[in-house]
């Protein structure tokens, strides 16, 4: 288990430093640099004073030696300094960290309470109008883009009882009940959607599970219908729905950008599209790193998710 | 809600905008946190003089002070409503060579250093670039409105001298902007990309960025009794419709300029009738450089075919749904004090009968030498935001009905300022504000020859001429009529030809008292005056 886990680290390691130069070189090809908006800020462009910041910012070293230098500063511990507000990168993104975690955690939440009860009734009253009814359930959150969902309701709200979730970060320290409205709100546009893709995903494995012998020796021998389905058959059915929920909880981290926008909330999908539309290199590269590391972690802990729920399942000795 | 009733209250919503003015009030009261709206985060933080964005100016302004101000209660900026700001009284020599400010005494920084006339000549030595000044700016987007003043001198703590090369009576006009705010001496200009230590009102508390800004009070400010506010927060909400929520909510106190279209506050009206709206000219244009450089439209009269091509009455119905108004180069009357009226603009090219227009178009382009069997193609460059998008696609509409093949380039915002500097383009759909309705602020900036914001590179020596007179022209109806020669000139010519004025719907509730829109996006967000009566 030991060695399983630190090949995957090892791999690990290799797919961040792959990362970071994929995410290095495509963010200086893009057109434009971080002293080209400042110059838009300006309305207007003067070449000599351009070069002076670019010097300022080490911008017009080479690819290669600012990339050196990156990965430097990060082994020692400095993640560089935003360009944008001339602040260390850290300083900024780590506030950020908490709320878009939490936000994934509520919506992954959401969308496994809602899609695993709801696949696992859609499967054991296969072809009734229950099962019709939450096929179209489902179909609908696939459907809807969670940002359209988020947009909805906030206008219904504010159509409807002059009210909208706060447009302010809340802090739970601050008022409990008030930042979990604001963070259960987006949890909800999001977490629909995905639980759609769960609900789906458990009721065609539940099915197939459903229709194995042992089910069947387990219903001859007595036991009942529930203790049938959620022990026997869900247990089995549940592994590839579990890769699922990872997935959508490390697509979350980095694909909350709407959904932040939307509602407002200081996180890192939000500020991670300014600092792109900035071109402020030090914190896109720290988010993106951080993202993926995140990617990384889930996969990895998904993984060993999978022999604790299903014993057969033994990682290298 | 039935459809007779939505168009009602819609209709409503449209009577019940009206023109800024001060509302009758009752006596200001203490206290209180204003809530404002704020669109994106401080791109340079504090530092006004860095940057031309309003996102900038908007939550900065209340930490600052200028030497003179607008009025705050009038909504028309005119020389005659601008009042002492750090300035107690100023006088200019008889010959408008000399302009003399004596400062306030007892303003004190944020920081608690006293405010003295070095730091006036600090910052506006700064913003000229003088040989002799003690700081430079990294970027310096106003240098050129200070380009007439020969030297600054301080002949004690509390007096300063703009010495002039040749009168220039805007002078005033443009110290009274929102970009010119006195900085303090003993801090680098860097520092305000970070933080702000000004005399204003208003002391920055926090910058959580990305999120909001804060003010407190300063209980030190040198108006006594003011402000009125405890404070004020400023919350950045990047998506419109959420902006407008939380205002309609009551999550916000008022918006922010240039936000609130026609039809949002239409909606807006119709969901909070109580909701005050203020229909204001922001100085912001839309207009077409025109590459005068290259053919085709270095050719006088192919400019002058495309600027008959497109009707600019169906410019402002189409594409602002009505929320803009037609004019020249500077602000039309009535918001504007030097534009061209709608009257005077009649037989300009663009703003006669449609159709007789687009027929002598398509006769100077024959001239030219095109035709069905030879059509114009250009491309026609903007940015990408839907904004800019409607305008290009509306010009390149009617381009087509005069026979001239226009094709759309986006272009990204980091990439817009280089490819216009660079006059990587053919005909480009721009959007222009200006930071004071003064000609000297716009007519050397946009027209000179040689100016880096003259992006279509259109000179005329005839042009240049009058700029100059109307600059040095001290009686102010002879350098109206200067002005309005220089318009027509510039339409005829079609140096930039202008498509409209931007009409903005400020959205604030009627709780909110003294906050009254001025006719500009840049100069009127001190909040020293501003109060809450509830």
């Amino acid at each position: 288990m030991r060695r399983y886990v630190a090949s995957r680290l090892g791999v690990a390691v290799l797919t961040l430093f792959g990362m970071s130069v994929v995410i290095f070189v495509l963010l200086r090809l893009a057109p434009g640099n971080i002293v080209d908006i400042l110059f838009a800020t300006g309305g207007y462009v003067n070449e000599a004073e351009k070069r002076l910041i670019m010097t300022e910012l080490g911008l017009d070293r080479p690819i290669w030696a600012q990339y050196l230098r990156w990965i430097a500063d990060v082994v020692s511990g400095d993640l560089g300094k935003s360009y944008r507000y001339d602040l260390p990168a850290w300083q900024l993104v780590k506030p950020l960290i908490p709320v878009t975690v939490e936000l994934a955690l509520i919506s992954t939440a959401i969308a496994a309470l809602l899609g695993i009860p709801t696949g696992v009734i859609s499967a054991v009253r296969q072809d009734s109008a229950l099962d019709h009814a939450l096929r179209i359930f489902s179909l609908a959150g696939l459907s809807m883009p969670s940002f359209w969902l988020g947009m909805v309701i906030i206008l219904a709200l504010v159509a409807w009882i002059g009210w909208i979730p706060p447009v302010t970060y809340v802090s739970p320290a601050a008022n409990l009940p008030l930042h979990l409205v604001q963070f259960l709100l987006p949890g909800l546009a999001v977490g629909y959607r995905s639980s759609a893709l769960i609900m789906r995903l458990t009721r065609s494995a539940l099915l197939e599970v459903l229709r194995e012998d042992y089910i069947r020796t387990a219903r001859a021998k007595g036991q009942s219908g529930p203790a049938v389905i959620w022990r026997h058959a869900l247990a089995n059915a549940i592994l590839p729905v579990v890769t699922v929920v990872g997935i959508e909880f490390a697509f979350l981290i980095g694909g909350l950008v709407v959904t932040e926008t939307v509602f407002n909330l200081p996180g890192v999908a939000r500020f991670l599209v300014q600092a792109i539309l900035w071109r402020d290199y030090p914190v896109v590269q720290n988010l993106v790193m951080f993202i993926a590391i995140v990617v990384i972690l889930t996969n990895l802990g998904v993984d060993l998710l999978y022999a604790w729920l299903d014993p057969r399942i033994r990682y290298a000795k | 809600m039935s459809a007779f009733l939505a168009f009602a209250l819609a209709v409503t919503a449209v009577n019940a905008v009206r023109p800024p003015a001060a509302r009758a009030t009752p006596a200001p009261r203490r206290g209180g946190i204003l809530r404002l709206m704020l669109r994106e985060d401080l791109p340079q933080g504090f530092a006004i003089h860095e940057t031309a964005t309003n996102s900038t100016v908007w939550p900065s302004l209340p930490c600052f002070n200028n030497l003179v101000t607008f009025q705050p209660l009038k909504p028309v900026e005119r020389p005659d409503t601008i009042v002492g700001d750090l300035a107690e009284r100023w006088a200019w020599t008889s010959d408008y060579r000399a302009l003399t400010f004596t400062l306030r005494r007892h303003v004190r920084w944020h920081d608690g250093q006293p405010l003295t006339a070095k730091d006036v000549k600090y910052t506006f030595d700064m913003v000229r670039e003088a040989p002799e000044a003690s700081a430079r700016l990294r970027i310096n987007p106003r240098k050129d409105w200070y380009a007439a003043v020969e030297a600054i001198d301080v002949p004690d703590p509390y007096t300063v001298t703009f010495r002039l090369r040749r009168p220039q009576p805007s002078l005033l006009m443009m110290l009274a902007s929102g970009y010119s705010p006195v900085y303090p001496a003993h801090i680098a200009p860097a520092e305000f990309r970070t933080r702000c230590v000004g005399t204003g009102p208003f002391r920055l508390k926090e910058w959580r960025k990305g999120e909001y800004v804060e003010y407190v009070r300063n209980p030190e400010y040198f108006v006594p009794g003011r402000p009125y506010l405890d404070g004020l927060r400023y919350v950045v909400i990047a998506e419109r419709g959420t902006r407008f929520a939380a205002l309609q909510a009551g999550q916000l106190d008022a918006a922010m300029p240039a936000e609130g279209t026609r039809t949002i506050v239409e909606q807006l009206k119709a969901a909070a009738p109580r909701m005050v709206v203020s229909e204001i000219n922001v100085g912001v244009n839309d207009n077409l450089l025109l590459n005068t450089k290259r053919p085709p439209f270095n050719d006088v009269q192919v400019r002058r075919a495309l600027s008959l091509a497109v009707d600019r009455r169906a410019y402002v119905r189409a594409v602002h749904q009505g929320g803009a108004v037609v004019g020249a180069a500077l602000s039309p009357p009535p918001t504007g004090a030097w534009g061209l009226s709608a009257a005077d603009l009649e037989g300009l090219p663009g703003y006669g009968r449609p159709a007789d227009d687009k027929a002598r178009a398509r006769k100077l382009l024959a001239d030219a030498g095109y035709g069905p069997g030879r059509p114009l193609r250009v491309e026609v460059a903007t940015r990408a935001i839907s904004l800019y998008v409607d305008f290009a696609s509306f010009v390149i509409n009617e381009l087509r009905q005069v026979g001239i093949d226009g094709t759309l380039r986006q272009v990204e915002t980091a990439q817009w300022h280089p490819l216009v500097t660079r006059r990587e383009f053919e005909i480009a759909a721009n959007l222009t504000g200006l930071g004071v309705d003064d000609p000297d602020a716009n007519l050397y900036e946009n027209y000179a020859c040689g100016s880096p914001r003259n992006y279509g590179d259109y000179c005329d020596d005839q042009v240049m001429q009058l700029v100059e007179q109307q600059s040095r022209e001290i009686d102010p109806k002879k350098r109206l009529a200067i002005v309005w020669q220089i318009q027509r000139k510039l339409e005829a010519d079609a140096a930039r030809p202008m498509m409209g004025w931007r009409l903005d719907y400020f959205a604030q509730w009627p709780y909110v008292r003294n906050l009254v829109p001025h006719h500009s996006a840049y100069n009127w967000s001190r909040m020293q005056d501003v109060w809450l009566d509830r």
